[in-house]
């Protein structure tokens, strides 16, 4: 309610600088006074410069007095980040050179009427908005009295409110003090703005960082915040920044191992990220170079990074698997930056990959390693540029793989440097498992936001052809790997060729016992046959006899039809149960 | 005591000056009352004075870089001196233009 009002109050003029005005909540205050304090080389001049040309940009005409640098440096200077200061020097910016020469000489009190007589003047003809007086301290010092210094720069201040300009001071400041205990103390209260620049080394690599120290009127952000001085200015890290939240995509991308896919039920979500933990020489870049691989085969753009590594070491070591990256790069499909980690600070390397996203607009990125940033500028700095690169990445809907090598941290922790591991949507972990003198690269999902995933421990497998992961075997309570699990393999065979080769034996008994049961049954055929023959020779000799003899033959005949009947009654039916030779014995025994 | 210098002992003739001032300031108004002073002390016969109001030309002091008033050019002799304040203190002055100082015994 009261945001509205109170821009009527306090109007804001944009810096140019997103990140600045992120936190400023929209920048310099129009018409009022802002100081920027910091030491030698802190970006005092180039953040006052930028935000005076960003305004003469946008037609809004500014003076830059310069008190400590020459003033035709200060411009020259301006074109070295790609600003026309030539052009706009014609119109829209003005530069007093003010430095005092070495060899003045002070005798008694003196003020800045002139300088603002000429200043009036200059605004008058220009139409000057905004007015930087940049290292306000020199002059100051010349005074000598901090009567005069404080009333010196009241007399500024109170001329620039007259004139309804909006001032921008800088000054230095030494590091080690709080600025209001500083010789200049009074001046962040008299400014209606206050910024703090600094720049700090940890672990040799320096970093810079700024700080809103007050606001009249405005919201701000507390909180220090990284800033790099970079080839179009100044860059700051807010970590503010109010984005858009992207729409979560149902769609899975896949890790470029078929069996990773399936453990993590179909592979990655679109624009998440991966994390990949694992000490050196567990394989992560391996993996990294199959994700990328298999964004390329699908025809997506994709960008690799790699720390400390050249990129033609990787497309060979990878070529080696099976996994060949050359014919992407050569396309453009993919391209592969190396990035030397000492060469900067973590939040220039952010800013540097910031670009590189924005010239390769990849849909797939692969960060080898990311714990490389953590070596440079310490490992708060890298933590929280981490979490923006994460940001920036899922902001884009870009799917990233970054790795983290684990290193001196014991992997049962399960912790990650820079604590990366609470922000990323899935994290996969390779260890070493040790097991009777031998090293196996085990992998194990950990999490995998939004997915089913796998929980077993698998062993990777490296070859000619490419990355596997092999079937889980398990015994007494382990994943069983390397020697033990082809051991395993092996007797799984052994027991698998021993259960055909009995099966096979059985069979061959049974056909056996069939063939000899089939002759047997045959023989007693025969048998029955050559006994009915015989009985017909028989009953044909005694045809011969008397009617009466022949009557009683009769009724001897008709009883033993009516036997042999009954008795092959069986043998009529062949696929019975009963085996044959039953029937057959028991005729025997019935003889 | 204070030597009295000739305009005779600078080769190059008179003392020029240009005192630029802010109007009626109180640091301009003084400087430029102590200026005459020590004029009229240490070469009566051969100085002149250009006085510029910076109210009324403040391009020309902008383009001759004068940031504060008061301030006074010693154009000539050679070499060119600035001197910044209200030239209250004179032994500064002196100094800055050559001149023996005041014994301050």
């Amino acid at each position: 309610m009261s945001d509205k009002k109170r821009a009527d109050v306090l109007e804001k003029i944009p810096s140019g600088i997103e990140g600045f005005d992120d936190i400023t909540s929209g920048g310099f205050p129009r018409r009022r006074t802002t100081l920027l304090m910091g030491g030698p080389g802190c970006g005092k001049t180039v953040l006052a410069l930028q935000m005076l040309v960003s305004g003469a940009m946008r037609g809004a005409p500014g003076i830059f007095v310069a008190f400590e640098e020459n003033a035709r440096r200060v411009a020259a200077n301006g074109e070295t980040f790609g600003w026309d200061m030539r052009e706009l020097e014609k119109k829209q910016l003005f530069f007093v050179d003010a430095c005092l020469r070495c060899d003045v000489v002070k005798s008694g009190a003196f003020d800045l009427t002139g300088l603002l007589a000429a200043l009036e003047a200059v605004t008058r003809k220009m139409g000057t908005k905004v007015i930087v007086f940049d290292a306000i301290d020199v002059l100051l010092s010349l005074l000598d009295d901090p009567a005069a210094e404080c009333r010196e720069l009241y007399r500024l201040h109170e001329w620039l409110a007259a004139h309804e300009l909006t001032g921008i001071f800088t000054t230095k400041v030494e590091d080690n003090k709080p600025a209001t205990a500083q010789r200049y103390g009074f001046m962040p209260f008299m400014a209606d703005c206050a910024v703090l620049l600094s720049q700090r080394v940890e672990n040799r690599v320096a970093a810079r960082m700024m700080r809103v120290l007050k606001y009249r009127g405005s919201s701000h952000v507390l909180n220090e915040v990284p800033f790099v001085i970079g080839p179009a200015g100044l860059e700051v890290g807010s970590t503010n920044g109010v984005h858009p939240e992207p729409q979560p995509l149902n769609e899975r991308v896949s890790t470029g191992i078929e069996r990773l896919d399936a453990m993590l039920s179909g592979g990655v979500y679109r624009g998440t990220n991966v994390l990949l933990t694992g000490s050196s020489g567990t394989g992560k870049s391996t993996l990294a170079g199959a994700f990328i691989a298999a964004a390329c085969q699908r025809g997506e753009r994709a960008l690799f990074i790699s720390f400390d590594e050249n990129s033609g070491d990787i497309v060979r070591d990878l070529a080696s698997i099976s996994i060949d990256l050359a014919p992407h790069l050569a396309s453009g499909l993919l391209r592969m930056v190396a990035i030397r980690t000492e060469a900067a600070s973590s939040e220039e390397h952010f800013m540097r990959m910031k670009r590189l996203i924005a010239e390769q607009q990849p849909r797939c990125v692969a960060i080898d390693p990311l714990s490389a940033l953590s070596r440079m500028g310490g490992e708060l700095a890298a933590r929280v540029v981490a979490e923006r690169m994460i940001y920036l990445f899922r902001n884009a809907g870009i799917t990233v793989l970054v790795t983290s090598l684990l290193e001196g941290i014991d992997p049962h922790l399960e912790t990650t440097p820079m604590h990366i591991s609470t922000i990323a949507d899935s994290w996969i972990q390779i260890t070493y498992a040790l097991h009777d003198g031998e090293r196996n690269r085990a992998l194990s999902i950990l999490k995998s936001r939004g997915s089913k995933h796998s929980n077993q421990l698998r062993e990777m497998v490296f070859s000619d052809t490419g990355i596997t992961l092999t079937d889980p075997y398990s015994a007494g309570g382990e994943v069983l790997m390397g020697a033990l699990r082809i051991e395993k393999e092996n007797a799984m065979r052994a027991e698998g060729e021993r259960k055909r080769h009995e099966i096979e034996q059985k069979r061959r008994d049974v056909e056996l016992i069939m063939t000899e049961r089939d002759h047997r049954l045959e023989a007693a055929q025969r048998d029955l046959q050559n006994r009915s023959e015989e009985i017909g020779t028989l009953t044909r000799a005694e045809e011969t006899s008397t009617d009466e003899s022949t009557q009683r033959q009769d009724n001897v005949v008709r009883k033993r039809d009516g036997e042999l009947l009954q008795e092959q009654a069986p043998r009529a039916k062949p696929g019975n149960d009963k085996p044959a030779s039953v029937a057959v014995k028991k005729r025997g025994k019935s003889k | 005591m204070s030597d009295t210098v000739n305009a005779a002992d600078h080769p190059s003739g008179a003392y020029v000056f240009r005192l630029y001032l802010a109007g009626g300031a109180p640091n301009s108004v003084r400087a430029l009352a102590n200026l005459y002073a020590i004029c009229r002390q240490h070469f009566p016969e051969s100085h002149r004075i250009e006085v510029i109001d910076v109210l009324k030309e403040p391009l020309r002091a902008l383009a001759e870089a004068i940031l504060v008033t008061p301030t006074l050019v010693k154009v000539s002799p050679a070499p060119e001196q600035q001197i910044i304040g209200n030239l209250s203190e004179e032994d500064e002055v002196l100094r800055a233009l050559g001149l023996p100082q005041k014994e301050t015994a």
